[in-house]
C-alpha cells in the first residue's frame, strides 16, 4: 500500500497542474486554422491591462478574442465544474463509478434538448431555446431523482442512486422515442448535441453559465473536509457531529446545478467528471481537500487541451469533443493505473 | 452526578420493539457494560445513547443535557463512539484518522486550531500510536487498528464512550491492551464508558456494574461479580454457565450439558 502522500508531492502536483493549465490556456488561444504568432497573441493579451502594444489585425483581433478566447474560457469552466462536480459525486456516494450524470442530469439535459431540437422541425442549425430546455431538464431530473430516492432528506447514498437509474432510464426512453418519430435531420443535430462541443461558444455563454460555476465549483471544494469525514460511513460521521444529509444535500444539489449550467451551454462532455478526479487521486491521494482543486485545475487543463485536438485534429471539420477526451484520457487513465493502485473511500 | 440517564427508553425498527421501556443511571467516571444473548438489544441501546437511532418513547440525558435537544456537533462533544465494526478509510494517514474526532469543535470549513492538534498528539502518545502517526490506516494490524478507532474517540474529548463490542476479532492479549487502556482512562481521567461485551469474563472483570438485557429488557442490574455469579444469567443464555475463581477473579466457563 502506497504512503500517503508528502506536503512536497503535493507542492509539486499543484506546480505542474497549475503550469499545465497555463500552457493549455495559451494553446487554445494560439492554436487553429489561422497561424497567429504566440507571442503576438501573448502581447496583445498583455496589451489589454496596458502593458505593451498589440501587433496584430483587427481580423487576427476579432479571432482570439470573439472565437478562440470565450471558447477557452467555456472549456475552462466546462472542465472545471465537471471534474469537481464528479470528484464530489464519488466522495458523497462513496462509489468510484460515480460521474456529474449520475442522478439523471444526462438524461434530462438529453430530453431537454432533443424536445427543442425535434420541435424546432427541420432547420440546419441548433434552436437557441436548446440550452434552456436542457437545463430544465437536468434539474427536472435530479429534482425527481432526489424525491423518488426516499423523499429527500431521508434517503441513503443507495437508494439515491437507484433513483438517478431509473429516472434516468424513463427520461432516456422519451428521448429515443422523440428522436424516432423525428427526420434524421433532427437526429443528426440530436446526436451531434449529446456528443458536446465548445464549437457555438461565445461571451454570451460564458456569462450565462459563469455563476453558477464558480459558486457551484466554490461549494463543491469547500466540502472536501466533510466528505473526507464522511469517508468513514454515514453512522460513524453522525458520530462525529456531521449533519450528513444535510451536507450531503447541498453537495448534490451544487454538483447538479453546476453540471446541469455546463451540460446546457456544451452538451453532453462524458469521461471528464469520472476519469480526472480519478487521476488526480492517484497522485495526491484519497483526501477530497487535495482532490477537488487539484481536479478544477487538472480538469480545466485536460479540457482545454482536448478541445484544442478537437477542433484542430481534421480542420476545418471538428472531432466530437466526448470522444476526444475518451482517447486522450483512457490511455492517460491506465498508465498511472499500471503505475499505482487507486483508492476510493 | 449522573453522566449517562436513561428514562424509560423504547426504540423501535419498523413494527418491532427492539429496546423496551428501559431505565438506567450511570454514574460519572465509571463503567457500565451491557451484556446479553444475541438480538437482546444491546447494540440498539448503546447507539441510541450515541444518538444514531430515534427514540420512540422515553428519554436520554447525556450530563444533563437531553440528548434529543442536542445539535449533532454538541451531542458530539459529550458522548463518543466506538462502532463494533469501524470503516476504515484507506489511504488516510493515522494522525489524520484521529484528528477526525476534532472536527465537532472546528467545524467542516476551517482547519484543526492549534489546541485541536496539541489533543490529537497527547491522544497519539497516551495510545502509542505516534510511532505509525504518518502511516496509511489500512496497514495496521487489527490491535492497532482498534486503538486507533479508540483514539479518535478519545480525541472527541468528551465525559461519555459508547463502546459497541470493542474487542471484536481481537486475540487475547490486543483484547486485554484495549480494555486495560479503557480502564486507565476511566481511572485517571473520570470518563464514564458504556459498553457492550460478549465475553462475559472481561466484562466481569473490567466493568463497575453490568446490566444483562434480554429482548429488549433490563433483566439484571448490579455490580459487576454479582451479575456474573447469579444463576439469571445461564437462563438468558440457555446455557450452563459456571463462575471459577482464578487469583480472585470470576471466570465464566460454559459447561456441556
Amino acid at each position: 500500500m502506497a504512503k500517503p502522500p508528502t506536503r512536497r508531492r503535493m507542492a509539486i502536483v499543484a506546480t505542474l497542474t497549475v503550469a499545465g493549465l497555463v500552457v493549455a490556456m495559451v494553446c487554445g488561444m494560439v492554436v487553429g486554422p489561422t497561424s497567429i504568432g504566440t507571442w503576438r497573441v501573448i502581447g496583445d493579451v498583455f496589451s489589454h491591462v496596458g502593458i505593451g502594444h498589440s501587433t496584430l489585425s483587427g481580423l487576427q483581433s476579432t479571432i482570439i478574442w470573439q472565437l478562440r478566447a470565450p471558447r477557452m474560457v467555456l472549456g475552462l469552466l466546462a472542465g472545471a465544474m465537471l471534474s469537481v462536480a464528479g470528484g464530489t459525486y464519488q466522495g458523497v456516494f462513496r462509489n468510484p463509478l460515480a460521474d456529474p450524470y449520475l442522478l439523471g442530469v444526462a438524461a434530462g439535459a438529453g430530453l431537454g434538448a432533443t424536445f427543442a431540437i425535434v420541435g424546432a422541425g427541420t432547420g440546419v442549425a441548433t434552436p437557441t431555446w436548446t440550452p434552456l430546455l436542457a437545463f430544465l431538464g437536468a434539474m427536472v431530473a435530479v429534482s425527481c431523482t432526489w424525491l423518488i430516492g426516499g423523499r429527500g432528506m431521508r434517503s441513503n447514498a443507495s437508494t439515491l442512486i437507484l433513483a438517478g437509474v431509473a429516472v434516468s432510464a424513463l427520461l432516456t426512453s422519451m428521448q429515443t422515442f422523440l428522436q424516432q418519430q423525428s427526420s434524421s435531420n433532427s437526429i443528426a443535430r440530436v446526436y451531434i448535441w449529446l456528443l458536446g462541443s465548445l464549437a457555438s461558444a461565445n461571451w454570451h455563454s460564458v456569462t450565462m453559465v459563469l455563476p453558477y460555476v464558480a459558486l457551484c465549483t466554490l461549494i463543491c471544494v469547500a466540502s472536501g473536509r466533510a466528505l473526507d469525514v464522511m469517508s468513514v460511513g454515514e453512522d460513524e460521521s453522525r458520530s462525529l457531529g456531521i449533519r450528513v444529509r444535510q451536507v450531503r444535500f447541498v453537495v448534490i444539489a451544487a454538483s447538479s446545478l453546476g453540471t446541469a449550467a455546463i451540460v446546457s451551454a456544451v452538451g453532453l462532455i462524458g469521461f471528464v467528471g469520472i476519469i480526472v478526479p480519478h487521476i488526480v487521486r492517484l497522485l495526491v491521494g484519497t483526501s477530497y481537500r487535495r482532490i477537488l482543486p487539484i481536479s478544477v485545475a487538472f480538469g480545466a487543463m485536460f479540457l482545454v487541451f482536448a478541445d484544442t485536438i478537437a477542433r484542430t485534429v481534421m480542420a476545418p471539420s471538428e472531432l466530437p469533443l466526448g470522444v476526444v477526451t475518451a482517447v486522450i484520457g483512457a490511455p492517460v487513465f491506465v498508465l498511472i493505473l499500471s503505475l499505482r493502485r487507486p483508492v476510493v473511500r | 452526578m449522573n453522566a449517562v440517564e436513561i428514562r424509560d427508553l423504547t426504540v423501535k425498527a419498523g413494527s418491532a420493539t427492539l429496546v423496551s421501556d428501559v431505565t438506567l443511571n450511570i454514574e460519572s467516571g465509571t463503567w457500565c457494560t451491557i451484556v446479553g444473548p444475541n438480538g437482546a438489544g444491546k447494540t440498539t441501546l448503546v447507539e441510541t445513547v450515541a444518538g444514531l437511532r430515534r427514540i420512540a418513547k422515553g428519554s436520554i440525558a447525556i450530563s444533563g443535557h437531553s440528548l434529543s435537544s442536542l445539535h449533532e456537533r454538541e451531542r458530539a462533544r459529550l458522548v463518543s463512539l466506538v462502532p463494533q465494526h469501524p470503516e476504515v478509510p484507506s489511504g488516510m494517514t493515522v494522525r489524520d484518522y484521529v484528528s477526525l474526532g476534532r472536527v465537532a469543535y472546528h467545524g467542516l470549513l476551517r482547519a484543526p486550531s492549534a489546541g485541536d492538534r496539541r489533543i490529537v498528539e497527547t491522544v497519539l502518545e497516551r495510545l502509542s500510536l505516534l510511532e505509525f502517526c504518518d502511516r496509511d490506516v489500512v496497514t495496521l494490524s487489527g490491535g492497532e487498528r482498534q486503538r486507533m478507532v479508540l483514539g479518535r474517540a478519545l480525541a472527541q474529548s468528551t465525559m461519555v464512550i459508547v463502546l459497541d463490542e470493542p474487542i471484536t476479532g481481537l486475540d487475547l492479549r490486543h483484547q486485554m491492551e484495549i480494555l486495560e487502556l479503557l480502564k486507565t482512562e476511566v481511572q485517571e481521567c473520570g470518563l464514564t464508558v458504556v459498553a457492550t461485551l460478549h465475553d462475559l469474563t472481561l466484562a466481569g472483570q473490567f466493568a463497575d456494574r453490568l446490566v444483562l438485557l434480554d429482548k429488549g429488557n433490563v433483566v439484571l442490574d448490579g455490580a459487576a461479580r454479582e451479575v456474573v455469579r447469579s444463576p439469571e444469567l445461564s437462563e438468558r443464555y440457555g446455557m450452563n454457565l459456571r463462575v471459577v475463581d482464578v487469583d480472585g477473579s470470576d471466570v465464566v466457563v460454559p459447561v456441556r450439558h
